[in-house]
């Protein structure tokens, strides 16, 4: 009964940014593989799974949108709280937006520490005309944080499977660095069980298939 | 908890066998991203597989329609809709299968494929094996216990889950009143219950068989709990959440006039609104965790529907917030905040998995939009006159002199659409709070009205012929209005000019104080409503119409409460405000105040009745038949409910859906606060409803002592009624013992005044039997509704109080009013007695005077004369030894008042009746 069940691992991710960015888009591009598409099996798309086995790793990410509205902005501890990940948006044709993605930036590395993984993206690059905000600044921000950052365009769909894989594989890697942190620590005062270890040898079973 | 069907595909034989013994046929498979479809685990009996069988399962996109047209390598066609895959076999129906769920798979080498976990084999011919995967979702509690029925083939588990909630109930008969041992309680108790299921042997083979039986077997579990559980444990939580929900309730409620459009809501989802709110609405009917989520998702659900163009229109996170925070405004339902709290801490299957599953995320939105709607970031309740006022006058652009002036154009100039115009911005005035210009704008106005009115000779005489006012030059068209009659040439001149002068001056339309927009609100009206009681004042002042009302018939005082401005209701009130004025859905203030949760409001309504002397309706009904009891009870206000309760409201009365206070009170806390009334009543609607009281006293004797009946006096069938006397009594009698008279009279609804100027006179009660002037007259008529002899639970009324506490002033006024001289109480003693024995001589001589009976006993026989010879009440004696007393009379044990006397060596007493009866 621990955060992974039967080696499987479950990640809760969150996506900021403000409005008119494109999340939702993205997350659609990403789960239905649609961009606006009228086909969609899911209406509602504020809430979406997705199961993803990386070298026999399971992985049920569930992705969890947000409102971008500047007035809903104080509900976001309530959203991003014992989340694994969060993927912050921007426009590239917007300042604003990267800077509001500077301010949750902020105020996750205060609220959760380094326990979620970043990952920066910058969408509509379809709009590549039209940008506003400098490749190198986005990209020196967000090495200067610790996230990674994407070029993405839920329209084209680019990037956006780049994006989820490199978050997933982050996450877990995060996830094994922290459970073998724990074992050891633990074990240096009581062997109590061996829950914690289970996703690594359950993994490193999968990896010699 | 969203018991979605899972399995870990690379466990599964079929697709162990493909990837380990069709090495080739795989890898090409991963090259091509072809669709490889395994079934799960179970649905194929055989552990065989022949090439057939995988070709048959790896699926071809096709080039025209990849996403929902492919063909197997077997060369059938296949197509996928709603996640049900649809094969195409020649002489049979169709096959189906469901897509239980889709994994993507990445090589070490990143290359990606797409695998279906599917229901059943996409093979006709195949033999489809044990069908034990039982429903994929549990929707309901029936589903639950049909699982735990069937699972387990009978009722004792389910039996055993009932047997171990009972016995938790009996060991812990009042739940802890506080989150964290509460929790902890149940969360033993859900153990327990799942050790039980899982103790019987077939529920435990088959959780070991699938993994998906076990989360089933979990849900259904703690399911059956909750429902069992949910009476007792909801409402502990509701009272630990009293405080939060009673908040909330207010925040609602001061906003429950929005709109969809002020929370920036599409309008294409306008048309699901009311199909939402009524499917959340029904949150509170369910009791377990699991069907108030589903029922959030529902709701939810509905929203996310075609709109009126037969477009899908998908729901955003940015749409779907501020739809949420509308249907929980709107849904009307008073305990959100224990709603949330129960699905938060009692969801313990769902413990474990990560937080992130959809129920997680579901009721993650519900407190998001409880927060949003808690944090008061909706920028409070639109005003009302904000949908027909665009409101552009900021505290700058008022400052600015362009305005002004053009403001002052715009009054100066006769255009008979100013007055809409200024009315609107004398409003923006009141909100801005700019008191002084209010002040000039409308006294000027009302200079203006009086000054036409002083010239009203000159009126009649004016013809407006339009030629003559274009001839007019307009020199002095922005001097004040009292110049324009010092510049006629003569007060009574009518020349052209002169008329025209005048008749400009007539058209003129300019608000004044008493001006109503088309909403019928006054000035007055809107300063309550954003509670400026400094503008207040001064409307007041200049003599605004205090009760005016608008099209719902509201006053500014039904504003003034709504919205909580103690200061602008007070103000409202000194100048009297009718107190209990109802509008158009018989509302008075006072429910208005409490609806939304304004304790100083209720307060200072209350406060003022009592302290003025004015009756304020308590158990008014309104449209429903709500009292303010019953709100205050509905939307958790304790400490409102509290303060009426303590000034008399009556919580056993119904409302229009025969529902009490009581019915309405979702905790404990409220429950007890209406109680604290409730066990004195009954007992007095106990005795209201007996008849006639014959007690035999001592019959041997042939004493025997008829109890006057106390309760004729309401034999109402309506306990409530009675009830409500009974408070009414109490509280006189309370305002008696305190030596108030003027609290006493106003309880009984007896005007004070008219007793005092001239309470000199009362002593000679009627100047003739049919004399007609003032004093003889309100002697006469006085006589109010209220029955002055009501009595309390133990027979006394108001005189036997005033005659107790020595209050003659009052027992005249009493008399006057037709009150009973020997009215007995319930051990029989009149107010002669009781003056007798508290020494009261002046109410004796008042009481004598008006025809109490002297010789009158109580139960034991005491006549008053006993009594103040028990207690050695020299002047009581005095007074009733002079009025002849029958000196001879026993009581109850045989003894004279002489006897008595003696026993307690009241030497005087002795003195004082043996002289009187040697004179005798």
């Amino acid at each position: 009964m621990s955060g992974a069940t039967n080696g499987s691992y479950n990640f809760k991710v969150v996506l900021l940014g403000e409005g008119c960015v494109g999340k939702t888009s993205i997350l659609l591009r990403y789960i239905e593989d649609k961009f606006n598409d009228k086909h969609l099996t899911t209406l509602q798309a504020t809430f979406l799974n997705k199961k993803i086995n990386i070298n026999g790793k399971r992985i049920n990410l569930s992705i969890w949108d947000t409102a971008g509205q500047e007035k809903f902005h104080a509900l976001g501890p309530i959203y991003y709280r014992n989340s694994n990940g969060a993927i912050l948006v921007y426009d590239i044709t917007d300042e604003d937006s990267f800077g509001k993605v500077k301010n949750w930036v902020k105020e996750l590395k205060k609220m959760l520490g380094s326990d979620i993984v970043l990952v920066i993206a910058g969408n509509k690059v379809d709009l590549e005309h039209e940008r506003t905000v400098p490749l190198e600044e986005a990209e020196s921000y967000a090495n200067m944080v610790g996230a990674k950052h994407f070029y993405t365009s839920a329209k084209l769909n680019q990037g956006v499977e780049d994006l989820f894989l490199e978050l997933t594989r982050e996450m877990t890697e995060r996830h094994d660095r922290n459970a073998q942190a724990d074992v050891s620590r633990t074990s240096r005062v009581l062997v109590v069980e061996d829950e914690a270890p289970a996703p690594s040898s359950c993994c490193s079973g999968a990896k010699h298939n | 908890m969203d018991g979605a069907y899972d399995e870990i595909i690379s466990d599964n034989p079929f697709f162990v066998e493909l990837k380990n013994e069709y090495t080739n046929l795989f890898q090409h498979c991963i090259s091509q991203s072809w669709v490889v479809c395994v079934p799960r685990i179970g649905s194929l009996t055989t552990r065989v597989f022949t090439v057939e069988d995988f070709c048959a399962h790896i699926l071809v996109p096709s080039d025209e329609l990849p996403e929902t047209n492919y063909s197997t390598l077997t060369e059938k066609q296949v197509t996928v809709s709603n996640k049900v895959i649809i094969l195409e076999v020649t002489k049979e129906l169709p096959l189906q299968s469901h897509i239980l769920f889709e994994e993507t798979f990445y090589t070490e080498d990143f290359l990606k494929y797409k695998v279906w976990c599917i229901e059943s084999p996409l093979e006709p011919t195949r033999n489809v094996g044990d069908n034990t995967i039982t429903k994929e979702y549990l929707t309901s509690i029936n589903d639950c216990i049909d699982l735990l029925w069937t699972q387990a083939a009978g009722r004792q588990v389910l039996d055993q889950i009932e047997q171990s909630v009972q016995v938790f109930l009996k060991k812990q008969p009042s739940l802890p009143i506080a989150i964290g041992p509460l929790k902890d309680a149940v969360s033993e108790l859900y153990t327990q219950c799942l050790q039980y299921a899982l103790q019987n042997r077939r529920l435990r083979e088959k959780s070991k068989a699938c993994k998906q039986i076990l989360e089933n077997i979990k849900i259904a579990v703690e399911c059956y709990m909750q429902q069992i559980l949910f009476d007792a444990l909801f409402k502990p939580i509701c009272t630990c959440c009293s405080y939060e929900d009673s908040h909330l309730n207010k925040k609602i409620r001061n906003m429950c006039d929005i709109q969809l459009r002020d929370l920036d809501i599409k309008k294409e989802l306008y048309h699901a609104v009311p199909k939402a709110k009524q499917i959340l609405s029904k949150i509170d009917s369910y009791n377990t965790v699991l069907e108030k989520v589903l029922c959030l998702k529902q709701a939810l659900n509905a929203i996310n529907k075609k709109d009126s163009s037969n477009n899908v229109v998908l729901l955003t996170a940015d749409d779907l917030l501020p739809v949420f925070v509308f249907l929980v405004i709107k849904s009307g339902l008073p305990n959100w905040y224990s709603q949330l709290t129960y699905m938060k801490e009692f969801r313990f299957s769902g413990v474990g998995r990560s937080d992130g599953d959809e129920s997680a995320f579901l009721i993650t939105t519900l407190e998001a939009v409880i927060e949003h709607i808690q944090s008061g970031a909706l920028a409070g309740p639109p005003d009302p006159e904000s949908y027909y006022y665009e409101s552009n006058l900021t505290e700058e652009n008022l400052n600015n002199r362009q305005r002004k002036n053009s403001l002052t154009e715009s009054i100066s100039t006769s255009d008979t659409n100013s007055r809409d115009e200024t009315l609107e911005y004398i409003f923006e005035l009141v909100k801005a709070n700019h008191t002084e210009q209010i002040q000039t704008i409308l006294l000027r106005n009302q200079r203006h009205l009086e000054s036409i009115h002083a010239n009203d000779n000159n009126m009649l005489k004016i013809t407006l012929e339009s030629d003559l006012l274009n001839d007019y030059d307009e020199d002095d068209d922005s001097g004040s209005d009292t110049e324009i009659y010092q510049k006629l040439c003569h007060p009574l001149c009518n020349c052209k000019k002169c008329c025209s002068k005048i008749s400009k001056n007539l058209l003129r339309t300019s608000p004044t104080v008493n001006s109503r927009d088309s909403h019928g609100l006054t000035p007055l009206h809107v300063a309550c409503i954003h509670g400026k009681a400094a503008i207040v004042e001064i409307l007041i002042e200049m003599r605004a119409e205090i009760d005016a009302t608008d099209l719902n018939e509201c006053t500014a005082l039904h504003y003034a409460a709504s919205r909580g401005h103690q200061n602008a209701l007070l103000l409202l009130l000194h100048s009297g405000a009718h107190i209990n004025q109802a509008n158009i859905d018989k509302n008075t203030p006072l429910h208005l105040a409490v609806n939304n949760g304004h304790l100083n409001c209720v307060k200072a309504l209350i406060y003022f009745a009592e302290h003025s002397r004015k009756m304020i309706m308590i158990n008014s009904a309104n449209e429903s038949g709500n009292t303010p009891l019953h709100l205050a009870s509905k939307w958790g206000y304790e400490g409102i409910a509290r303060l009426l309760i303590e000034n008399g409201a009556e919580p056993s009365l119904q409302n229009r859906y025969n529902k009490t206070a009581f019915d309405y009170a979702h905790n404990l806390k409220i429950l007890q606060v209406l109680k604290s009334v409730t066990p004195n009543l009954y007992e007095y609607i106990h005795i209201t409803t007996s008849d006639v009281k014959v007690l035999n006293y001592r019959n041997d004797k042939n004493l025997t002592f008829k109890l006057q009946k106390m309760t004729l006096r309401y034999q109402d069938n309506n306990p409530s009624k009675a009830v409500e006397n009974l408070k009414l009594i109490d509280r006189i009698l309370k305002a008696i013992s305190y030596g108030d008279v003027k609290l006493a009279c106003f309880y009984m609804n007896i005007n004070y005044a008219d007793y005092v100027d001239d309470s000199n006179q009362l002593k000679d009660s009627s100047c003739h039997p049919l004399c007609e002037c003032k004093m003889c007259k309100k002697k006469t008529e006085s006589c109010t509704e209220f029955d002055v002899n009501f009595s309390d639970s133990n027979g006394f009324t108001a005189l036997h109080y005033a005659s107790r506490y020595g209050l003659d002033e009052l027992c005249n006024i009493l008399i006057l009013n037709k009150a009973n001289v020997n009215c007995s109480n319930k051990k029989g003693q009149t107010p002669l007695h009781l003056a007798a024995l508290n020494n009261k001589t002046g109410v004796i001589r008042v009481l004598l005077d008006n025809g109490a009976n002297i010789n009158a006993v109580d139960i034991t026989g005491n006549t008053p004369l006993h009594d103040a010879s028990d207690m050695g009440n020299i002047g009581a004696a005095k007074i009733l030894i002079s009025y002849g007393p029958n000196m001879t009379m026993l009581n109850g044990s045989e003894k004279t008042a002489l006897k008595i006397a003696k026993e307690r060596v009241h030497l005087t007493i002795i003195d004082l009746i043996e002289k009187h009866a040697n004179n005798s």
